[in-house]
């Protein structure tokens, strides 16, 4: 790892945001380098100082109780919103549930490797949003990016431009998704970024939508090929992405 | 409302008391950032109660999980509306506070006016005093980070920013409280 790389991934390392193999890189290089070790060093006695000197600052009792009584008296008011059969919803809660679940255990095999290469490209998602790395090749042209893949991925994904319904493609960039180089394609939802990450698809693969470590994630599959869609963006907006995306890309 | 009374009042209740369960739990949370955004013991007690009665309103959209995400953002909405109701003057650089990228918030300039705030003040020596002299979103960035403790993700949903945005804001935040304690330091060991 070079210093430009591992400045960038400082902050991410020492908040505990940086996936594996990252984190054990960064940690060889601070090992090693006279620039950085001393760097990520003044970083923790920052966060140590801010830790000790900032004070602790706690609700009194008196507020306590104060919030407690106008709780009440805001239930008991005439104005009262909370009315309403909440019994209700929590019942059909439970409908939901049962059907989920019952859904669910047909792919109990296929969900526990689903599950790990959620994992996976939760972490190449952040790993991109650190600076710098979100493309290997940048341009909103589909005849630039699709290109691009070919000959460094078998996978050859649909290079659509979603910029007239609102999603302009960012670029592409190469990723490593259970030790194979998978394509990424990089979108732009206002200020929040999508990835779309493409696998091949699995047997037993179904569409399913995630939410892990406060990421959202977006999985289905078309021909041969998964698609992996993560983002923070909101989710009306994120299904919408989805729904734009497939039909673009014919399904 | 055509329910009988005693449906409304099990219902009343029964909402009122998850409400207690759920999100009464994370009071002193609540507090230390409306503390850490009015800077005042008696505005962060009223910010907080106010910020509790909309919760209450609001509860029927809080679906489960992160309750104390939840909490914290009406918290911080509740500041921001109180500030700028109260202390106008205060929110002025929120507007230009992220039109910085990381390339040039490393340079001078207008980008660099935090570090150069905490620079002048040569009186601050304290961090807690640092932390306060930040402008608004570097100062929630930091508090919620390094004093609640909780992640980019949740930071994000709190401040209702995209993650990318809480990595330059922490990473400048950082930037900037270093400079400033840093060279302090170093000032009184010539001393």
């Amino acid at each position: 790892m070079e210093c430009d790389e591992s400045r960038r991934h400082l902050d991410a390392y020492l908040d505990g945001e940086l996936g594996e193999p990252e984190r054990a890189d960064l940690r060889r290089h601070l090992d090693g380098c006279a620039e950085c070790g001393p760097e990520a060093a003044a970083l923790e006695r920052l966060r140590d100082g801010i830790r000790r000197a900032a004070p602790v600052y706690r609700a009194t009792p008196a507020l306590r109780s104060q919030i407690r009584s106008a709780l009440r008296r805001e239930a008991g008011g005439a104005s009262a919103p909370a009315r309403g059969p909440g019994w209700l919803a929590f019942a059909a809660s439970l409908l939901i549930a049962v059907a989920v679940g019952s859904g669910g255990t047909w792919f109990i095999a296929g969900a526990r490797q689903q599950d790990a290469i959620a994992g996976e490209v939760i972490d190449s998602h952040l790993r991109s949003l650190l600076a710098n790395h979100l493309t290997d090749v940048a341009s909103s042209d589909k005849h630039t990016v699709k290109p691009w893949f070919a000959g460094r991925t078998e996978l050859s994904p649909p290079g659509v431009d979603l910029a007239a319904q609102g999603f302009p493609l960012v670029g592409g960039r190469l990723d490593l998704i259970a030790g194979k180089p998978v394509p990424a394609l990089v979108y732009r939802a206002g200020k929040h970024i999508i990835n779309v990450f493409v696998l091949p698809a699995a047997p037993g693969d179904h569409a399913e939508t995630v939410t892990r470590r406060g990421y959202t994630l977006r999985h289905w599959a078309k021909g041969d090929l998964g698609y992996w869609a993560v983002s923070d963006a909101a989710p009306d907006e994120f299904a919408k992405f989805e729904d734009i995306f497939r039909a673009a890309a014919g399904g | 409302m055509g329910h009988s009374p005693a449906m409304n009042w099990i219902a009343e209740r029964r909402q009122r008391t998850r409400f207690e369960r759920l999100v009464l739990p994370h009071l002193d949370a609540a507090y230390s950032l409306a503390r850490w955004l009015t800077r005042n013991d008696a505005d962060a007690a009223d910010v907080v109660q106010e910020a509790y009665l909309r919760a209450f309103r609001y509860f029927e959209s809080y679906r489960e999980g992160d309750a104390k995400s939840w909490l914290l953002r009406i918290v911080r909405r509740t500041c921001y509306t109180w500030l700028e109701r109260n202390r106008p003057a205060e929110l002025v650089a929120l507007d230009t506070v992220d039109d910085v990228d990381d390339a040039s918030a490393a340079a001078p300039g207008p980008a660099g006016d935090a570090e150069a705030l905490l620079m002048s003040r040569s009186d601050l020596r304290r961090l807690d005093r640092l932390i306060e002299t930040l402008p608004t979103p570097l100062r929630e960035a930091i508090v919620l980070r390094e004093l609640h403790e909780l992640d980019y993700r949740q930071i994000a949903e709190v401040t209702g920013v995209p993650v990318g945005t809480v990595m330059s804001r922490l990473h400048r935040a950082r930037a900037a409280l270093r400079r400033a304690w840093e060279g302090k330091e170093a000032a009184d060991g010539v001393r």
